[in-house]
């Protein structure tokens, strides 16, 4: 049984001028051990997929899906209490995420002291020994240290910690390098390679940069206007993209065509978050559409791992 | 070739507070050319140095020692009314488009505004030439009369090039242009840098910290690491041969990323 099971989850939040559909048709099987990227355009719903799996959604947000399940448990329900417990967030920006007038001692302290019944010195040893496993060089120069005077690279790896101490073995990554510098970032996804299989970890990788995707992850997901269109080992995707959005993705980085050409860039936007879409989402700007594209749900292709949504017959490029 | 902008052994430093000991050069002995219709990029991460030598180059803070020539001339001895004016031969596009535009000006106000402060005349010559600015810059005409705030990221970074270009600069400066935007739409915006580059002639300086995206348009690449710049050349010596490591981890990060490659 995967350890996150998401079927048709779908996320409204009532607002004055109608509903936003933040999320549409979302589903999604994480494994034990993996990391899962999330990837999409700004605006597709990845944040919103991350929060109604911690029970953070918007007040009055309606949550519905055929299958929202963490460890056999309905997060529909339990989504509050395995927050900090079992599931934990790394957020893009870890200052924000950190109290800037305590130090790193009594931060780590605090959530060690809610989560294990230890002695002071203990728990005072267990956060040198969680600093140190993300990597962390003089983990007791950090504990002596406040936020502002660690760099983005050091508080992230804190805030890292900070989820181990609470127990948790699933983490949701809500672009956690895309604060951070290329090399810095880079660093950040090894630390989390390193403690998926160290500590038997798994990940929820939401980022909106294939690199994030191509260096960190074991499996991808595809988002477009709040839907999974599709899904699959992450050299199948990257490699062998079955929708044509998700080439179109990779046809628009730098490094797809050669240096000074012309990049396929993707025209138009992505539809209204309020608007309502009977067929394909991608119908108004897929260079491949045909008529029943914009009319008709697009049905599956591919097999059991690797998924994607479309009306062009399998093998068609 | 000529060069729009030459700059040998630029020093910055910042000021120390008054009891501290002088902190270390912000740049440290930068030295580059940039030739007439050519692009260079800048990489480096945080604090490394590239937006203060921008800073400078756009004379916005003092330099230690050093030289810069912007065509020919010794950029560092203007002063007063003849530096304002020169500067105008400079156009600056930052990171966020929106943090740079003022939300309630139409965007025919945003792009007229350079010109009258200029001094140039309110006149139908003036709105053609808005006009020919927006297009060039792939937005069509009715985008003049609507609010920046009405604009999607990639619109209102095409208005933002589109006001750096208003007073025709011999140079534009790029400060992480696409960082804040999709990759979709970044691409609409390298895209769009290209044929003003070939359109224009335009001389570019593009600042970023994905070596990757810069590398792509640039013709010669400088990498700047906590103040001193580790590496400058042509982009295909220095992405084929990279001298640092450094360089090789920026340029092989996400490596597969790419459909085939
Ligand atoms: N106003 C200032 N006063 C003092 N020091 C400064 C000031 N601005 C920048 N510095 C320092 O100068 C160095 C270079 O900073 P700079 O802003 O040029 O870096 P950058 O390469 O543009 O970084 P980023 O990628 O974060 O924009 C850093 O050590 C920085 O802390
Ligand atoms: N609190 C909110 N109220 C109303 N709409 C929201 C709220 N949060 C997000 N949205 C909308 O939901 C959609 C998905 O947002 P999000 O999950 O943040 O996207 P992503 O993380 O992929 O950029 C967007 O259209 C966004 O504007
Ligand atoms: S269903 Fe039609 S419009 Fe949608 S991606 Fe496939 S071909 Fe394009
Ligand atoms: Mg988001
Ligand atoms: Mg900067």
């Amino acid at each position: 049984m995967p350890l996150l099971e998401i079927k048709n989850l779908s996320v409204s939040i009532p607002t004055p001028d109608g509903d936003v559909h933040a999320v549409r048709a979302v589903s999604l099987d994480i494994e034990r051990g993996e990391i899962h990227g999330v990837i999409g355009e700004s605006g597709c719903g990845k944040t919103m997929t991350g929060m109604a799996a911690l029970g953070l959604v918007p007040k009055g947000a309606r949550i519905q899906a055929d299958r929202f399940h963490f460890d056999g448990e309905d997060l529909r329900e339990n989504a509050v209490r395995l927050r900090g417990r079992r599931i934990g967030l790394i957020s893009q920006d870890p200052a924000a995420a950190l109290n800037p007038v305590l130090s790193i001692a009594s931060q780590m302290d605090d959530v060690i002291r809610a989560h294990r019944d230890m002695p002071r010195r203990a728990r005072r040893a267990e956060a040198a020994g969680l600093l140190a496993a993300t990597g962390l060089p003089d983990p007791e120069r950090v504990l002596r240290s406040y936020p502002h005077q660690l760099s983005g690279g050091m508080q992230q790896r804190v805030v890292i910690a900070q989820a181990l101490a609470t127990g948790a073995d699933f983490l949701i990554a809500d672009e956690p390098t895309t604060a951070l510098d290329v090399s810095v970032g880079a660093q950040v996804l090894a630390l989390l390679r390193k403690l998926v299989a160290e500590r038997g970890l798994t990940v929820l990788m939401i980022t909106h940069d294939m690199d994030v995707i191509a260096e960190a992850c074991d499996r991808a997901t595809v988002l477009y206007a709040g839907r999974s269109i599709e899904t699959g080992p992450v050299d199948d995707v990257l490699q062998r993209p079955g929708h044509p959005y998700t080439r179109a993705l990779l046809a628009a980085l730098p490094d797809a065509a050669p240096h000074a050409a012309r990049l396929s860039a993707i025209e138009g936007s992505i539809p209204a978050p309020r608007s309502t879409i009977a067929g394909c989402a991608f119908a108004p700007r897929c260079p491949q559409a045909m008529p029943v594209c914009a009319a008709e749900p697009p049905p599956e292709r591919g097999n059991d791992g690797r998924r994607w949504l479309c009306h062009l017959p399998e093998g068609t490029r | 070739m000529s060069s729009v902008l030459s700059v040998d052994n630029l020093v910055i430093r910042y000021r120390g507070g008054l009891f501290s000991p002088r902190p270390k050069p912000a740049v440290n002995g930068a030295s580059f050319q940039l030739a007439k219709g050519e692009t260079l990029g800048i990489v480096g991460e945080s604090g490394s140095g590239k937006t203060s030598l921008l800073r400078a180059i756009l004379r916005l803070l003092p330099v230690e020692s050093g030289a810069i020539e912007l065509e020919g001339r010794d950029w560092l001895a203007l002063k007063g009314d003849a530096l304002r004016r020169a500067r105008q031969k400079i156009g600056v596009v930052s990171q966020n488009p929106f943090l740079s535009l003022s939300p309630r000006l139409t965007i025919a106000e945003i792009l007229a505004e350079p010109m009258l402060a200029a001094g140039g005349p309110q006149s139908p010559a003036m709105r053609e030439k808005i006009t020919g600015l927006l297009s060039d810059c792939g937005l069509p005409a009715d985008f003049l009369d609507r609010r920046a705030r009405e604009l999607s990221g990639g619109q209102a970074q095409r208005v933002a090039i589109a006001r750096a270009l208003a007073l025709e600069p011999s140079l534009l400066i790029l400060d992480e242009p696409t960082s804040a935007l999709d990759v979709s739409v970044q691409a609409q915006i390298l895209n769009l840098l290209s044929d003003l580059k070939e359109s224009r002639a335009l001389s570019m300086v593009f600042v970023t910290h994905n070596l990757k995206v810069v590398a792509h348009i640039s013709d010669t690449l400088l990498v700047m690491r906590r103040g001193d710049v580790i590496e400058f050349g042509r982009t295909e010596d220095v992405t084929r041969a990279p001298a640092e490591d450094y360089t090789r981890e920026l340029l092989s990060f996400g490596r597969k990323a790419v459909a085939g490659a």
